[in-house]
């Protein structure tokens, strides 16, 4: 999964679980990890997740999903049809909740049709933050005094909690991208948002996360990444899409013979 | 307020066996079947087999993937042939599957650098770039001193820049030198060897 450039990542993060656990030796930790001791196959994969987001991040493509993908979206639905859109990595729920945000506050049409807004992560510890839905001002930055005021209570001195509708309007579970059995019963989607995932994997997990999002895409469903990533770099599976707002992919509407 | 609440949609489940669907007429059981071959090698077979004569883009591109997982030399010498494809897209979506394997591709990549197809030669030297072995640069050197294409050269020269150090200036300038009459090799070697020198340790660069 990681490639060599990661090794310093991977070596701090297992010597940390070490630590934590009072393994006296490598031997030790991998015996224990093998044996899922305490639950530590969890922790394991937690420790290697990289969690720090914030509200409205790369809004542009929030700005493109609101003025393009969701328009295009919606003109092929049938009547009732629910739009759905899912966040993976979602991390502590910032990327999710912005969407919920986002939509509501921008998006005309948000009142004429039924949005399903899923957010995913490998990293449990992260999802029941998630579902808590408190945040601090770091990752409020983004967010207007009247947008916080608007959606969120205080919960504590310097941190706000997600209004409870809201909160209630995403569901978060616990999915790993590469691993198909897991990504399958999501579902397709319209509108994935995967950002700054793909580019901590190498070269064989990529493809096997690319061919899942294509599986978990409608037909001419949108996928957004990261600003620095690039799926034609990954896999020829998906269009490029150049909107004013965002440059995103999509799955193809025909499947392309030869 | 207007958003709802998730209910998940449960597909039905893959093929029992899916050696036996990548035969099938249905693209979308073909996809299915090759995706779900990458999780057993004992697929490798029927996944060689039907990659020769698979049409549609995205069925093929899964069965490069699933050859990838499986990443065994076997695997890999059944996407090599594809190197030498006519069609573009074919070789890149070869190339893409054996950088994604590339312990697997380590046992081919003596004969990928001696094939008479010089293309097939330039290819193999950009493999390379994802094997990490102490031994890779040693190889390209070797490669360099023997391959009279200048073309195929500067694929390895670029490749040199990346993973090599400043034991493999000797062997740059040799090269160089076999090639007096080619500006951007000439040129494409400064460049490797500006860049191996800068990265030497205690370089002031």
């Amino acid at each position: 999964m990681f490639t060599e450039a990661r090794r310093y990542f991977v070596e701090r993060r297992v010597t940390d679980r070490i630590a934590e656990t009072g393994a006296t030796s490598f031997m030790n930790y991998f015996a224990r990890l093998r044996s899922d001791l305490d639950g530590e196959v969890e922790k394991f994969i937690n420790a290697f997740t990289v969690n720090e987001t914030y509200f409205y991040r790369e809004d542009y493509q929030l700005t493109c999903l609101t003025s393009d993908l969701l328009n295009e979206r919606t003109r092929m639905k049938r009547p009732g049809e629910a739009l759905r859109i899912w966040s993976i990595p979602c991390s502590t729920g910032e990327e999710p909740y912005s969407i919920a945000i986002w939509l509501l506050e921008n998006w005309p049409q948000v009142d004429a049709h039924d949005v399903e807004i899923i957010g995913s992560d490998i990293d449990t510890n992260v999802l029941k933050e998630a579902r808590t839905g408190i945040f601090g001002k770091r990752a409020l930055m983004r967010l207007t005094p009247k947008l916080i005021d608007k959606y969120f209570v205080g919960a504590e001195p310097g941190r706000w909690q997600i209004l409870d509708d809201l909160r209630q309007s995403v569901r978060f579970t616990a999915v790993n991208i590469v691993e198909r059995s897991e990504t399958r019963p999501l579902g397709a989607f319209d509108v994935i948002f995967c950002r700054n995932m793909l580019i901590y994997f190498d070269d064989s997990s990529r493809r096997v996360a690319a061919e899942n999002l294509y599986e978990n895409l409608s037909p001419g469903g949108y996928l957004c990444l990261g600003h620095t990533e690039s799926m034609s770099r990954i896999s020829p599976l998906f269009e490029v899409c150049r909107f004013p707002d965002a440059i995103v992919y999509r799955r193809p509407l025909e499947i392309s013979h030869g | 307020m207007p958003l709802i609440k998730n209910t998940f949609h449960r597909p039905a489940s893959s093929s029992p066996d899916p050696a036996a669907a990548l035969t099938s007429v249905s693209p979308d059981e073909r996809w299915a079947a090759a995706r779900a071959a990458g999780d057993d090698p004992v697929n490798l077979a029927a996944l060689a087999q039907v990659l020769a004569r698979e049409s549609d883009t995205r069925v093929r591109e899964a069965i490069f993937t699933a050859l990838a997982r499986i990443a065994t030399p076997e695997s890999a010498l059944a996407v090599l042939p594809y190197l030498r494809s006519d069609d573009a897209n074919i070789r890149t979506g070869a190339l893409d599957a054996l950088r994604a394997m590339p312990e697997a591709v380590k046992a081919h990549l003596s004969q990928a650098l001696a094939d008479a197809d010089a293309d097939v030669r330039l290819l193999a030297c950009d493999l390379i770039r994802n094997i990490r072995d102490e031994d890779a640069p040693r190889w390209l050197c070797e490669f360099l001193e023997i391959e009279h294409v200048a073309n195929v050269c500067a694929a390895a020269v670029d490749v040199l820049a990346e993973i090599g150090d400043v034991q493999a200036l000797p062997t740059l300038w040799r090269c160089a030198a076999r090639f007096p009459n080619d500006p951007f090799l000439a040129f494409a070697i400064k460049v490797a060897a500006d860049r191996l020198r800068a990265n030497a340790p205690g370089s002031r660069v």
